[in-house]
C-alpha cells in the first residue's frame, strides 16, 4: 500500500512546554473555530446538545471543543437537513469547535448485528430494519456535511478483549486501507482536520505497525482507538505509552473514549493530549457527582440532609456560593431533584463537565510550571485521602514508567 | 374604569403598602390594575402570572437560566414537594432552616431562587393530584402527595412551616377537597375546619413575631363554593381576622360574585389551572390579580412554541383564521427552518436559535428542547400580561378580549412531541390494569433481531449498491462539499 500524498491541514499545533519528568506536554491547538489548550477534555453532545445544557452554559464551563456523534446526526436530523441548515455549528448555535467520530463505533457498540466487510460496516437501520452500509466515503461525506473542525476516519473497531488475534490484525490493516479511502473522499481538508485512528488491539507489535503506516499518511492529528473497552488498565497504559513513543511530536494525540479522572491524568503523563467521554454527563443523570475526593452518588439517602455544595471550593455555576455569583446548590438539593426533575441533571452536568475541564486545566498549568509530578501526587493523595495502599497498581506502575513514583513523597 | 386620581373608597381604602389598586371599574368588581410591593423583591404589576414550580424549580429551567433568561417575577411552591422524608425525621428543608439565622429563607436558599423573585408557598402543588378516597382531610390534617405516596400534613405543622421557611406569601390551609364536590354537609365541616385552622395560624403569627416586617403575608383560602355557602367563615374573616389577612386564595370562580365588600381590596391569587390564554383573560376579567399557571410548561412539554399576543394582531382578511395559539415544532416544515420560533420575539431562544434546532431536539427527545421552549413560552406570557395591563390602562381591555376570542383558536394545538417522563407525584394511578404512562424507548434490539432473521439471506447476498437506499448509508447522498 502506498502512502497517500501529504494531507493538507486546518490546524496548527504550538508546543508550549514539555514536562521534564513525564511524557506530558502542554500545547495550543489552533482550530478553525478558535484555539484550544492541550491537554484537554472534550464533553460529548451526542445529538447536538450536551444533555439539557444550552451552548452558553457549556461555554461557561470553559469548553471550547465538544463532540457530536456522526451516527446520531446521520439519523437525526440526517445529511440532507444538515446540508440545508449549513452544518452542525449552525444547527446548535455553537461558535466554538466540534469534533465528530466516524460513526463506526456506534455501529459496533449499539448494533450487535453489524457486519464489517472490506466495503464498510453493514447494519440494519434501527428505525425500520432496512439493510444499510456505512463506508469510509459515507462517513467522511457525512462529517463534511456536519462541518466539524476535527473529523475521524472510519476504522474497524474490534473489542480489545477479543481473543481473535487474526481478526484484530485484519482490522488494523483494514483501518489503514480505510484511512486512504477517507483521505481520498475528504472534500474539505482546508477547513476540517481528518484524524487517523491507530488500531491493533492490545498487541504492541500491531500498534507499532499501525503507527508507522498511519504516521506516513501525515494526517493533521492522530487518535489512539479501540481502547476503553474493558481491557486491563495496565494493558491500556502500555498501548498508549507505545503509541505516543512512535508519534510525531508536533501533532495532537487523542485517546478516544477516556473520561475517568485517573485515566485522563495517567494518559497525559504518557503523552496523550485529548480525551472524550459521555461519562460526566451520563453519570450526572443518575445523580453521581465527580469530585476530587471521588465520585459520590447523591441519590444515596446520606445526602438528603447534606447542605454542603456539590463540591466544596468548586468554581462552577452550580457550586459557587451566591455571594460569588453562583447558585450555591447543595448536595441535598441535587438529591431532591435527581431523576425527578430535569434540572437536577442539568445542574449536576454543569458541575461534572466543569470539574473535568478544570482538572485538566490545572494539569496543564502544572505542566507549564514544571510541577506536574507534584500535581499528580497531590491529586492521588486527595482522591484516596492519603491512603497509599488504595492507589490503583496500574496507575502507580504506569507513572513509575515515566519517572513519577506516587509512593514517594515530594 | 375609574382612574387613580379620583377619590373613591376602594382605591383609598387599603392602607397597606403591600397591595395597591391603581385602577378598577366603577362597580369595584371586574378587571383591575394593581401593584404588589414587598421589601427586597421586585414590585409586581398585576394582573400577572405566578409560575408553578415542581420540587423547587420551574420545570426544565435550571436556576441560572431562570435568573438570567426569564423575567418570571413570582413562583408558587407546594410544600408537599419537600415532605417525603417527614415520617422518619424532619424534612431536609426544615433542618436547613435551623442552620440559618432569621430572616434568611431556607426555601429560597435550598431552591436557589433569586432574591428579587416573589415566593408563594402553599400546602399542595397546583394542580394537585387528587387524594384517594381513603386519605381524606381530617379535623386537623390535609392529605398531601409526596414522592413516596400520600400522607397527612397537620394544620399546625403547616402553619409553622409557612411562618418559618421564608416564603413571601403563605397561602393559609383550607379544607379544599381537590377534585371532589363539596356537598352541603361537607361544606359545614369544611367551613368549621378552615375557620379553626385560620384562627390557629393567626395565633401562631401573633405569638411568634408580631412586629416582624419579614413575616410572610398570609393569604386566606376561599372555599370553592359561593360566598353565601361559606358565610360563617367569611364573617369571621371580615370581622375578626381581616386586619392580619393580606390576600385571598381563590379555588373556584363561583366564589367571586358575592364576595363581601370589605374583602375586595385584597389581592386575589387564583389556583384555577387555566390552560389557555382565553381562560386567563376570563379570570382577569373577573378581577383575579395573580394567576398561578402551568400553561407555558404544558406547551413546552408538548413541543409547542406559543405565539399568541395581546392585543391580538389585526386580522388579515387573506390569511386563514382563527390563528393558532402556538406552533408544534415537531411539524416537518420546521426541519430546515432557520427562522426564530416567533418573529420579533426578544427571548434568548429566538435570539440565538432557530426552529430547525428545536425540531431536531424534540424529535431526538433531547432535554434541551424543553429548556429552550420554556424560555420562549414564559417570554410570550410576560408580554401577554404586559399587553393586558396596557389595554386596561387604555380602557380597551374588554374590546381586546372580544377581538382575541375572534382572532385565535380556542385550544392549543395537539401535542407534537412526547414530553418528559411522567413522575408519580404528577398523576394519580387509576388502579389495576391502567396503561403505562411512559413509553419504553429502547426496543430497537428486539426489532432488529427479528428483522435480521427475516432479512438474513438478503443481506448476505446483497451488494453495497443494492443496499445504499436510506439516508444514512446513501453513497452519493446530499450535496456534499457544497
Amino acid at each position: 500500500m502506498s502512502p497517500a500524498e501529504q494531507s493538507p491541514s486546518a490546524l496548527t499545533f504550538d508546543l508550549v512546554t514539555r514536562c521534564t519528568t513525564t511524557k506530558a506536554r502542554a500545547a495550543t491547538l489552533q482550530l478553525p473555530h478558535g484555539p484550544v489548550q492541550l491537554p484537554m477534555f472534550m464533553p460529548v453532545a451526542t445529538q447536538a446538545s450536551i444533555k439539557g445544557l444550552t451552548p452558553k452554559q457549556l461555554e461557561e464551563t470553559g469548553c471550547k471543543l465538544c463532540l457530536n456523534n456522526t451516527y446520531h446526526l446521520g439519523l437525526k436530523p440526517g445529511q440532507e437537513t444538515l446540508d440545508a441548515i449549513g452544518g452542525a455549528h449552525k444547527l446548535q448555535s455553537w461558535p466554538h469547535n466540534i469534533l465528530t467520530d466516524s460513526g463506526g463505533f456506534q455501529m459496533v457498540s449499539l448494533l450487535e448485528l453489524a457486519q464489517v466487510t472490506e466495503e464498510g460496516v453493514r447494519f440494519l437501520s434501527p428505525h425500520d430494519g432496512t439493510p444499510m452500509l456505512l463506508t469510509p466515503e459515507h462517513s467522511v461525506s457525512l462529517q463534511n456535511s456536519i462541518g466539524s473542525d476535527i473529523i475521524m476516519q472510519l476504522d474497524d473497531v474490534i473489542a480489545t478483549t477479543s481473543p481473535d488475534h487474526a481478526r484484530i490484525e485484519e482490522a488494523m490493516h483494514r483501518s489503514v486501507r480505510w484511512l486512504d479511502r477517507c483521505i481520498e473522499a475528504h472534500k474539505r481538508p482546508e477547513s476540517q482536520n481528518l484524524f487517523c485512528i491507530i488500531q491493533g488491539g492490545l498487541s504492541l507489535e500491531l500498534r507499532k505497525v499501525c503507527c508507522r503506516e498511519m504516521v506516513a499518511r501525515d494526517t493533521p492529528g492522530i487518535a489512539i482507538g479501540g481502547l476503553s473497552g474493558g481491557e486491563a488498565k495496565t494493558e491500556y497504559c502500555k498501548v498508549v505509552d507505545t503509541c505516543t513513543g512512535l508519534l510525531p511530536e508536533y501533532k495532537p494525540r487523542y485517546v478516544m473514549g477516556v473520561g475517568y479522572p485517573e485515566d485522563i491524568l495517567v494518559s497525559i503523563a504518557l503523552g496523550a493530549d485529548m480525551f472524550d467521554c459521555v461519562w460526566p454527563t451520563r453519570t450526572a443523570r443518575f445523580g453521581n457527582a465527580i469530585t476530587n475526593t471521588g465520585t459520590h452518588n447523591l441519590k444515596n439517602a446520606a445526602y438528603a440532609y447534606d447542605f454542603q455544595p456539590v463540591e466544596e471550593g468548586c468554581k462552577c455555576t452550580c457550586c459557587r456560593p451566591p455571594s460569588e455569583g453562583g447558585l450555591g446548590i447543595t448536595r441535598a438539593y441535587i438529591h431532591h431533584t435527581t431523576a425527578k426533575e430535569t434540572v437536577g441533571a442539568h445542574l449536576l452536568s454543569i458541575h461534572n463537565v466543569y470539574h473535568l475541564l478544570e482538572m485538566v486545566r490545572q494539569a496543564k498549568t502544572s505542566i507549564i510550571e514544571q510541577r506536574f509530578p507534584a500535581f499528580l501526587k497531590a491529586y492521588f493523595a486527595k482522591l484516596y485521602d492519603g491512603n497509599k495502599t488504595k492507589y490503583p497498581k496500574w496507575a502507580v506502575d504506569a507513572l513509575r514508567g515515566v519517572g513519577v513514583d506516587l509512593m514517594i513523597e515530594e | 374604569m375609574a382612574t387613580s386620581d379620583q377619590p373613591d373608597p376602594l382605591l383609598s381604602a387599603p392602607p397597606s403598602p403591600f397591595f395597591t389598586i391603581l385602577k378598577h371599574s366603577p362597580t369595584g368588581r371586574g378587571p383591575r390594575i394593581g401593584r404588589l410591593t414587598l421589601p427586597n423583591r421586585d414590585a409586581i404589576r398585576t394582573p400577572h402570572y405566578i409560575a408553578v414550580t415542581s420540587r423547587g424549580a420551574v420545570p426544565h429551567l435550571s436556576q441560572d437560566n431562570f435568573a438570567r433568561l426569564t423575567n418570571i417575577s413570582g413562583v408558587y411552591v407546594g410544600l408537599e414537594d419537600f415532605l417525603e422524608r417527614a415520617s422518619q425525621r424532619p424534612p431536609p428543608l426544615y433542618e436547613l432552616r435551623a442552620s440559618f439565622p432569621t430572616p434568611d429563607s431556607a426555601l429560597r436558599r435550598f431552591t436557589a431562587l433569586p432574591d428579587c423573585t416573589l415566593c408563594v408557598l402553599g400546602a399542595r402543588r397546583t394542580p394537585p393530584v387528587t387524594a384517594p378516597a381513603a386519605n381524606p382531610n381530617t379535623e386537623s390534617t390535609v392529605a398531601v402527595s409526596t414522592a413516596v405516596g400520600f400522607r397527612h400534613l397537620s394544620a399546625a405543622d403547616y402553619a409553622e412551616a409557612g411562618e418559618t421557611l421564608g416564603a413571601d406569601i403563605v397561602v393559609g390551609l383550607g379544607d379544599i377537597p381537590y377534585g371532589r364536590a363539596l356537598g352541603s354537609k361537607r361544606i359545614e365541616k369544611a367551613t368549621d375546619r378552615t375557620i379553626n385552622w385560620t384562627i390557629s395560624h393567626m395565633k401562631l403569627r401573633q405569638q411568634d413575631r408580631p412586629q416582624d416586617p419579614n413575616q410572610p403575608k398570609l393569604f386566606a383560602p376561599l372555599l370553592p363554593v359561593p360566598c353565601e355557602k361559606q358565610s360563617f367563615y367569611l364573617d369571621a374573616l371580615t370581622t375578626d381576622l381581616e386586619p392580619s389577612i393580606a390576600g385571598l386564595a381563590l379555588y373556584d370562580l363561583a366564589t367571586l360574585p358575592d364576595l363581601p365588600q370589605p374583602l375586595t381590596p385584597l389581592p386575589l391569587l387564583a389556583f384555577l389551572t387555566p390552560s389557555t390564554p382565553q381562560t386567563l383573560l376570563h379570570h382577569i376579567a373577573q378581577g383575579v390579580d395573580l394567576h398561578t399557571t402551568a400553561l407555558p410548561t404544558t406547551a413546552s412539554e408538548a413541543g409547542i412554541a406559543l405565539t399568541f399576543t395581546f392585543p391580538a394582531p389585526s386580522i388579515d382578511p387573506i390569511a386563514p383564521h382563527p390563528l393558532p395559539l402556538g406552533h408544534p415544532l415537531t411539524a416537518p416544515e420546521n426541519a430546515t427552518s432557520l427562522t426564530p420560533l416567533s418573529s420579533a420575539c426578544p427571548c434568548e431562544t429566538c435570539t440565538n436559535h432557530h426552529k430547525a434546532y428545536l425540531h431536531h431536539l424534540l424529535s431526538a427527545h433531547e432535554m434541551l428542547g424543553w429548556v429552550l421552549l420554556q424560555i420562549h413560552n414564559f417570554s410570550v406570557l410576560d408580554r401577554f400580561f404586559e399587553g393586558v395591563r396596557a389595554a386596561m390602562d387604555a380602557g380597551t381591555f374588554e374590546e381586546e378580549c372580544r377581538r382575541f376570542g375572534e382572532v385565535y383558536e380556542t385550544a392549543l394545538p395537539e401535542p407534537g412531541a412526547r414530553g418528559p417522563r411522567v413522575r408519580g407525584y404528577q398523576f394519580k394511578s387509576e388502579g389495576p390494569g391502567e396503561a403505562k404512562k411512559n413509553v419504553s424507548r429502547f426496543k430497537v434490539m428486539e426489532k432488529g433481531r427479528e428483522a435480521r432473521s427475516e432479512n438474513a439471506v438478503a443481506v448476505s447476498d446483497s451488494t453495497a449498491e443494492a443496499v445504499k437506499e436510506t439516508e444514512f448509508a446513501e453513497k452519493e447522498g446530499g450535496n456534499v462539499g457544497a
